[in-house]
């Protein structure tokens, strides 16, 4: 079985391309709309990394990831930001809440694989 | 004043410096019907761009849509045509190659060099023998000539029994006339020609062997010739055959190799395309996200005319003029606290973000 990967974007559209990107590599996806809807996903899941927006209706991506990183079973999985936002004070915010890094949209394949290899 | 009516009318509404009491009273219808101008003209461009948006957002979600669709059709494609590619691979290592593990393995131009030294081989074992037989025929024309001498020696050795006998059967007559002292002769002479007929029997034997000895040593050389001749011309018209045939697998090989490198090179392209494709599909969230934030905006611009709406209503009502503005003051305050800080979308153009791992 391949490695779990959550991602969760309100757009239909980056969920496709981002999971058609990492199962174009092997890993395995699961998707969540929103926030909310992602913890409900995430729970009993062995999940080796969570790709997150950060607007999105519910619950944004900063708030997703401190709510994650305050439960035991996530406290070290590596999460993504994967995000319109590229301002400094956003980033830092995203840092301070546990993000492991933070990619600017759009992404390029090849890219976010890099990426994804390097912190899964 | 206040940061909306001090700033310059550029930036804001008109700014209003505490007006004086007569200056309101000239001019309060004037700025009565300012304000309700005001309020429809942002309404009905607010009204103008909301569907406007709204249907720019639809056309380009179902864009994306439909770019989706046909990009997983190309990528299923792909994976076929990367899939073929494999297996013709696998088929021609597996036909042409061998294993490929480096132990057992050995390569297309090595089985044709194995092929072409078996077939040397072949074909000098064929020279062997056809040298062998060209000695065999030599050995035949020797042993056939020694037959021709042993058959002149037995004409002789005829002659000489023949002799013999002749000479016996004189020596016979000259034993009758020496009568009785001729007897023992006469004995002598007698088995002399027996002797001499025994040796012409035997002779004629021997002559009528090594006769048939010839005949079968001339049906042998026949055989002997025929063999060499057949032997080189099967064997060298084997190895053109061959050679021929090696020579042709090898183009093939090539040809194949070629063209599925062709395929994989062809196969690589598209992968890069379909990762550009990826990247611009993207588009429609960040067009998403940036009309989303200009409705915002609109409905801001919606709010700063209902806030001059209301300062229509206030005047109309005859409400002093002074709390009339610093209510219209607070709401567009409001407003402006409520605007969006920042571009949703920064990037001005599709090329790859940053990436930052903490």
């Amino acid at each position: 079985m391949g490695r779990l990967i959550l991602t969760v974007d309100d757009s239909s559209t980056m969920r496709q391309m981002i999971t058609f990107t990492l199962k174009g590599a092997g890993f395995d996806v699961v998707e969540a709309g929103d926030g909310v809807e992602a913890l409900e996903v995430a729970v009993g899941k062995k999940l080796d990394l969570i790709v997150t927006d950060v607007n999105m209706p519910r619950m944004d991506g900063i708030t997703l990831v401190q709510r994650l990183r305050a439960l035991p079973q996530f406290k070290f999985t590596p999460i993504l930001v994967l995000t319109t936002e590229s301002d400094a004070s956003m980033k830092m915010k995203g840092k301070e809440a546990g993000a492991t890094g933070w990619i600017v949209k759009p992404f390029s394949p090849e890219k976010l694989l890099d990426t994804v290899n390097k912190v899964i | 004043m206040s940061r909306w009516f001090s700033s310059s009318p550029a930036s804001g509404p008109t700014p209003a410096e505490a007006p004086p009491a007569p200056l309101l009273a000239d001019h309060g219808a004037a700025l009565l019907r300012l304000a309700a101008c005001e309020a429809r003209m942002l309404e009905g461009q607010v009204n103008f761009l909301t569907p406007e948006l709204l249907q720019a957002d639809s056309l380009v979600r179902e864009a994306a849509g439909t770019l989706e669709d046909a990009l997983k059709t190309l990528d299923r494609s792909v994976q076929h045509q990367h899939l073929l590619a494999g297996e013709i691979q696998a088929a021609m290592q597996s036909t042409l190659e061998g294993d490929t593990d480096g132990a057992s393995g050995s390569s297309f131009d090595a089985m044709s060099a194995t092929i072409m030294g078996t077939l040397d081989g072949f074909v000098n074992h064929i020279t062997e023998i056809s040298e062998s037989t060209a000695q065999l025929a030599d050995q035949v024309n020797d042993i056939r000539e020694r037959s021709f001498r042993m058959e002149t020696m037995l004409e002789e050795l005829s002659e000489i029994a023949g002799r013999t006998h002749l000479l016996s059967l004189n020596a016979s007559i000259e034993a009758a006339h020496a009568r009785q002292f001729g007897a023992g002769f006469a004995v002598v002479a007698g088995e002399v020609s027996k002797l001499a007929d025994r040796s012409t029997a035997l002779s004629n034997t021997i002559q009528e062997q090594v006769l048939g000895t010839r005949q079968a040593l001339e049906r042998t050389d026949a055989h002997v010739h025929a063999i060499a001749s057949q032997d080189m011309n099967v064997a060298m018209a084997s190895r053109g055959e061959s050679e021929a045939l090696v020579m042709s697998l090898r183009t093939s090989n090539w040809v194949v190799k070629d063209l599925v490198i062709q395929l994989e090179e062809n196969a690589r392209k598209v992968t890069e395309q379909v990762g550009h494709v990826v990247r611009s599909l993207q588009f429609e969230d960040l067009v998403h996200q940036t009309l989303m934030a200009c409705l915002k905006e609109l409905g801001n611009l919606m709010e700063q005319s209902q806030a001059w709406k209301a300062l229509e209503v206030s005047l109309k009502a005859g409400e002093p003029l002074g709390p009339a503005l610093a209510a219209l003051e607070a709401t567009l305050g409001q407003i402006e606290g409520a605007r969006v800080q920042f571009r949703a979308v920064k990037s001005g153009s599709l090329a790859a973000g940053e990436v930052d791992l903490f």
